[in-house]
């Protein structure tokens, strides 16, 4: 069991290094597969402890390895160890997994690319600091792997590293999710103060169970979780993160670390539970993001920040349950989300890579029908998204509704909001198919679109679209709320729900989210298909994305900026130079006065010693 | 094992001397030096590996009766936070000592002899247990630095200079009087013995005389020239090493020997550390070139670290002396690849930069893994150390820690800044074609402090767990530290 | 104990210092202001060996041989650079030898 747990953590890790170290003595092809094998590896790592735990109680089913005292003083420790319980397990499979089904995908994708090595062993990097970040057993570690995510993060979406919108992007990525990180770290400080520990139960059991200092805690997690998860109102780093490569969009900023807020927010409950007010003002933030980035999605023309839109809309939907604390429904989204968002972006990608690069929607028209596998998997994906049953969103999604439903007033306005965006998510999402993958191809989509030896990319791509178009089909009948459910039943005893939809719930939210969806794929239709309604001139607000880039500008980065110029110019400019100059000029003109009394007469000096000790003399007289 | 401090002490001193009459070249001057200092370097891991980490107190001590009328004793030894503050100095040392035998510095001999003499007071400053040896070993350290910054010096070097005297000489007095006036007032300068004062203006001697050596604001008038005009590696020398003296003078003597004034001016003292973070962090963010994003971050880290000092528990005294480790080898890592960048384009300045990494995997990985560290990125060395200070200064009050955390962000800020300054988007017009990658011996410089920089990150509580004995800081401190 | 009291050395070492004092104010030569220069020293021993024998300690007596060597070696200097001086044609009075004026 331990030995699994480590090794599913370490195996990336040791790839990351091997790539490092081996520079230009490894073939490009080589890293790849090198990748590529370890994450599978930790794939079947985390397959042997989640078939462990299976043959284990329900209750036996948590399991703590520490390798030794990380960091420590005084009568503080926080230890380097791993947990894994039915959570973690979980995660350990959808990133392992996920990470290794995109990663081989890359083999494809990267071929042919400058520094390939120099991204697998990024990816590999990226695949370690997640898995870190789930296993950990205590919060400092899962800081440190918060922290390594949007290291890698960073280093992805900047790897165009001579484009100058690719560097920007990044640094914005980094710099909004310190601001997580340090609220996380605050909230950790506060926890430490009150507890003395960071270890998940004992921290958790001895918290404060409620009133400020709870609502604080919850508070610092929460901003750390927004920041991560590209929640408002820190979610305007992840469309620009859409510089990275494809398949780094489809890793990252969809399947899995974009996630991790929710992941913290389960993992935590206890302690959102402790602070009612942090928990609905997540709720009402998911719930916000979900509406805001729906609309914003209407109106962006680059197929990747349409897709990006749609994840900040369906992380919305888990913050929504997560906050209202149906987590099972939360993780379950968490994970056919996973699957079909991944299958959007890779089969994007499939269409970008046969494109020379493109991304424009409009240069894109039509190209589906030159390539009729990525079309079907695109179209699975969009079905599964907006949450057309048979498909894996149809029972996840619905869920997290019925849960609102059945959460008082309050959750009946977030009810109201998330059907909106189910409206919305059917919009844009076919807005995206329609205008991408029927009609004619446009000029630009036939001048440039070139076959891969005859096909529509490579193997190790198409094979990957194709297994991620199965998982978001079936994915979703691992759980039927009113009928069975397999998730739920796993976490429960990790985290107890505080809200059980009845099944009248459940059936109603499967039917209006069903025909909401619907709804929406129908007025789609009408306006970029068929033709039959004008599309309305998009709203400059939601071109600009309600403003929040210009805002965020005019805030922190000229704040500072102007702040440290005007210490520089004020402070440090005449501090340095001035008490010099200032220092050096009054020892110079009172060296010239001085200097008078030096007149150069032997006898002279030599009536002034006399003349002084007559003085010490008399001093000496009357003094004593 | 007494004797072995003594030893760390002379080897230094005595290779000195040997650099200084060799009847050798240049060359092998400066490969004699580079045995020297990795001598020391193997003499330390001894040390490690016989010190008891369980045990409190002094270890490796060593007394001598030297002045008796006074009191005054040669008594050196070393606490387990001395320990890993000479380790740092010794292997900081030694790469500085390399790289300037492998850029082939001129009158080797004198360099040489001067590095190793440096080398020497270094372990001298944090070995010494008598104010006055201490004294004597603090300047001793100094006058090797004039004559390195004022001969191998950028073409500022003299104002550099004097700058750095005038500031040095200000603070030493002030460190004289408050020596001298607390021997006396006690009857003794063993620090071992003598007793917790509560004399104020002692107190403020010392700290000032200190927080000059630190720096802290508004003390750091000599920082930004005496780094911009100092050959690089001894920039390094000073922002990394040189610098934690300072600290190390608050660890040592300021905060344990005087409590009630500790007491009275932490916030105060709070304030200007705090305010030095912030200050550094944002100049940092500004400065137009590499060497001035380095250097003030070092002010900030500085900042940063008082902060762990005063925070007066546990997690604020181990953090702070890991975060003096950790600083002093990214601080010396940072002027080092500066020296690197510098010798490739001949400047370092961020608008004729850029586009490094380009062919260069060597170069851009260096800057990348230290630059990330430098910026305290979670799970790094120097993310635990500023968690450690951080959590301890919380318990002393919220508002500290909140600044704290506004310095984690900024320090993202300059530091991202500062590496996509050299390595990313389009080439810089000072960066010629012909550029090379980082060569064999560059790397043998670096990566050294790196793979120190990781292996720490693995595990910071390798200091943070075995800087007090028995890890009992607080109690240590309490007590006067005898 | 032999001899005059002690006061009469005091008053001899106070006439003899007050004379070489004056001599070195008032005097141009520098050859007469290492005389008298000279004379203040002997003062100054004369004083050292009276209080010596006085107290009956050598403590004044080696100090007063330090004195002495001291003497000597100024007088070693100053004399060959009054020879200097003199080799130089340089006029020997102290007023006009004023360089070092600030």
């Amino acid at each position: 069991m331990n030995a699994a747990t480590w090794i599913c953590l370490l195996l990336p890790l040791a790839s990351t290094l091997a790539i490092t170290a081996g520079g230009t003595k490894l073939s490009r092809r080589a890293t790849g597969w090198i990748s590529t094998v370890t994450t599978f590896g930790s794939f079947a790592a985390a397959c042997v402890c989640f078939g462990i735990l299976l043959s284990e109680d329900s209750s036996q089913r948590t399991h703590v390895t520490t390798s030794w005292t990380w960091l420590s003083a005084g009568q503080y420790k926080f230890g380097l160890s791993l947990l894994t319980d039915q959570l973690s397990v979980m995660m350990m499979l959808i990133v392992a997994g996920v990470s290794g089904l995109i990663i081989a995908y890359s083999l494809g994708y990267m071929d042919g690319e400058d520094e390939e090595r120099r991204f697998f062993a990024y990816m590999s990097l990226f695949v370690f600091s997640m898995l870190l970040l789930v296993q950990s057993a205590n919060l400092l570690l899962l800081l440190g792997g918060w922290g390594m995510v949007g290291l890698s993060s960073y280093l992805l979406i900047g790897f165009y590293q001579e484009r100058e919108s690719a560097v920007a992007a990044a640094k914005k990525a980094f710099v909004m999710n310190a601001i997580g990180d340090a609220t996380f770290a605050l909230a950790l400080f506060l926890l430490v103060q009150q507890t003395g520990t960071l270890d998940f139960p004992q921290a958790f059991g001895a918290a404060p169970l409620g009133g400020p200092l709870a609502n604080l805690i919850a508070l610092g997690l929460l901003g750390g979780a927004l920041a991560k998860s590209a929640q408002l109102p820190l979610h305007t780093w992840l469309p620009d993160a859409m510089e990275g490569p494809t398949p780094v969009s489809a890793l990252i900023h969809a399947a899995t670390m974009v996630t991790a807020g929710v992941y913290l927010i389960v993992r935590c409950h206890i302690l959102f539970e402790n602070a009612h007010i942090v928990r609905d003002l997540a709720a009402g933030l998911g719930t916000a993001t979900l509406l805001m980035a729906g609309l914003v999605a209407l109106v962006q023309v680059d197929i990747k920040r349409v897709i990006a839109y749609s994840t900040m809309s369906q992380i919305g939907y888990m913050f929504l349950a997560a906050g209202l604390g149906a987590y099972a429904n939360a993780m379950f989204h968490l994970m056919t989300h996973a699957f079909f968002k991944a299958l959007l972006f890779l089969a994007a990608g499939l269409v970008i890579h046969a494109l020379t690069g493109e991304q424009d929607i409009r240069r894109l028209q039509g190209v589906g029908k030159l390539m009729p596998r990525t079309r079907a998997g695109f179209l699975i994906g969009s079905l599964a998204l907006v949450g057309i049953f048979p498909f894996a969103g149809f029972f996840s999604k619905d869920e997290i509704l019925a849960s609102a439903l059945a959460s008082g007033w309050y959750g009946h306005i977030l009810y109201v909001v998330g059907m909106i965006g189910a409206f919305l998510t059917g919009l844009y999402a076919f807005r995206l198919v329609f205008i991408v993958f029927t009609g004619e191809p446009s000029p630009f989509a036939r001048e440039h679109y070139h076959a891969h030896h005859g096909k529509e990319g490579p193997y190790s791509m198409l094979v990957v679209v194709f297994v991620l178009s199965v998982l978001s089909t079936v994915a979703g009948f691992l759980q039927w709320e009113p009928l069975w459910g397999l998730v739920s039943k796993w976490l429960d005893p990790i985290a107890p729900p505080l809200v059980v939809p009845t099944s009248r719930d459940d059936w109603i939210s499967s039917l209006v989210g069903l025909l909401m969806g619907l709804a929406g794929i129908a007025v789609a239709w009408a306006m970029y298909s068929a033709a039959r309604v004008e599309v309305p001139k998009p709203w400059t607000i939601l071109e600009r994305k309600f403003y929040f880039d210009e805002l965020y500008d005019v805030v922190f980065y000229r704040t500072s900026d102007l702040l440290a110029r005007s210490l520089g110019a004020l402070v440090e400019r005449p501090l340095i130079g001035g008490s010099l100059s200032l220092l050096g000029e009054g020892f110079s003109s009172g060296a010239r006065e001085l200097g008078r009394a030096q007149t150069g007469l032997v006898r002279s000096y030599a009536l002034a010693l006399a003349g002084g000790l007559v003085v010490l003399f008399v001093v000496f007289l009357v003094v004593k | 094992m007494g004797p072995l401090t003594t030893i760390l002490i002379v080897v230094p001193f005595a290779g000195a001397a040997l650099v200084a009459i060799a009847p050798l070249r240049s060359y092998w001057l400066g490969s004699l030096a580079a045995l020297v200092s990795l001598l020391e370097v193997g003499l330390w891991i001894t040390a490690v590996g016989k010190f008891d980490f369980g045990a409190p107190g002094l270890q490796f001590s060593q007394q001598t009766t030297w002045i008796p009328d006074l009191n005054v004793s040669y008594h050196v030894g070393m606490y387990a936070f001395s320990l890993w503050l000479v380790g740092m100095t010794v292997v900081v040392m030694a790469a500085c000592v390399i790289y300037g035998w492998w850029v082939d510095r001129a009158r080797a001999r004198a360099y040489f002899s001067l590095m190793l003499v440096l080398t020497g007071s270094i372990v001298g400053v944090f070995t010494a247990q008598d104010m006055l040896l201490f004294y004597a070993f603090f300047e001793a350290m100094l006058i090797p630095l004039y004559i390195l910054i004022g001969v191998w010096g950028g073409p500022l070097r003299l104002r550099a200079t004097i700058t750095f005297v005038v500031y040095t000489v200000v603070g030493s007095l002030l460190m004289l009087a408050a020596i001298v006036a607390y021997g006396l007032q006690e009857g003794t300068f063993d620090l071992t013995t003598i007793h917790q004062s509560s004399s104020t203006w002692i107190f403020l001697g010392f700290v000032i005389a200190f927080v000059i050596k630190a720096p802290i604001f508004p003390f750091h008038g000599w920082l930004a020239i005496t780094y911009r005009e100092s050959p690089p590696e001894v920039s390094g020398i000073l922002s990394g090493v040189v610098a934690k003296v300072g600290l190390y003078g608050l660890l040592r003597i300021a905060i344990p020997k005087f409590p009630g004034p500790v007491h009275d001016w932490r916030v105060v003292l709070l304030i200007l550390a705090s305010f030095s973070l912030v200050y550094g962090s944002l100049l940092a963010f500004r400065a137009r070139d590499f060497r001035g994003v380095v250097l003030y971050s070092s002010l900030a880290q500085s900042g940063l670290i008082v902060i762990g000092l005063l925070a007066n528990n546990d997690l604020g005294f181990d953090g702070a002396v890991l975060q003096m480790v950790n600083h002093g080898l990214i601080s010396a890592s940072l002027f080092l690849i500066a020296a690197m960048v510098e010798r490739r384009c001949s400047t370092g300045e961020f608008r004729l930069l850029g586009g490094m990494a380009r062919g260069r995997p060597a170069l851009a990985t260096v800057v990348m893994v230290t630059g990330i560290i430098a910026l305290a990125v979670p799970l790094s060395t120097a993310f635990a150390g500023e968690f450690l200070i951080l959590a301890g200064v919380f318990q002393q009050g919220w508002g500290w820690a909140v600044v704290g955390a506004v310095g984690i962000v900024l320090a993202a800020m300059y530091m991202l800044r500062a590496i996509s300054g050299v390595l990313h988007q389009d080439v810089g017009p000072a960066v010629p074609e012909s550029a090379l990658d980082l060569r064999v011996g560059e790397l043998a410089v670096v990566v050294p402090l790196i793979l120190c920089l990781v292996g720490l990150s693995a595990w910071p509580n390798l200091i943070s767990g075995h800087a007090f004995g028995g890890n009992q800081a607080k109690a240590a401190i309490v007590q006067g530290m005898p | 104990m032999h001899g005059p009291d002690i006061q009469w050395y005091v008053v001899l070492a106070a006439l003899l210092f007050a004379t070489g004092a004056l001599g070195v104010m008032l005097r141009r030569s520098p050859l007469i202001i290492l005389l008298s220069v000279e004379i203040m020293l002997n003062a100054a021993n004369l004083l050292l060996i009276a209080f010596s024998r006085l107290h009956g300690r050598e403590d004044g007596q080696v100090f007063a041989i330090s004195v002495m060597a001291v003497a000597a070696s100024e007088v070693v200097v100053g004399l060959g650079m009054i020879v200097a001086l003199g080799r130089r044609n340089v006029e020997l009075d102290v007023d006009k030898l004023r360089t070092l004026r600030g």
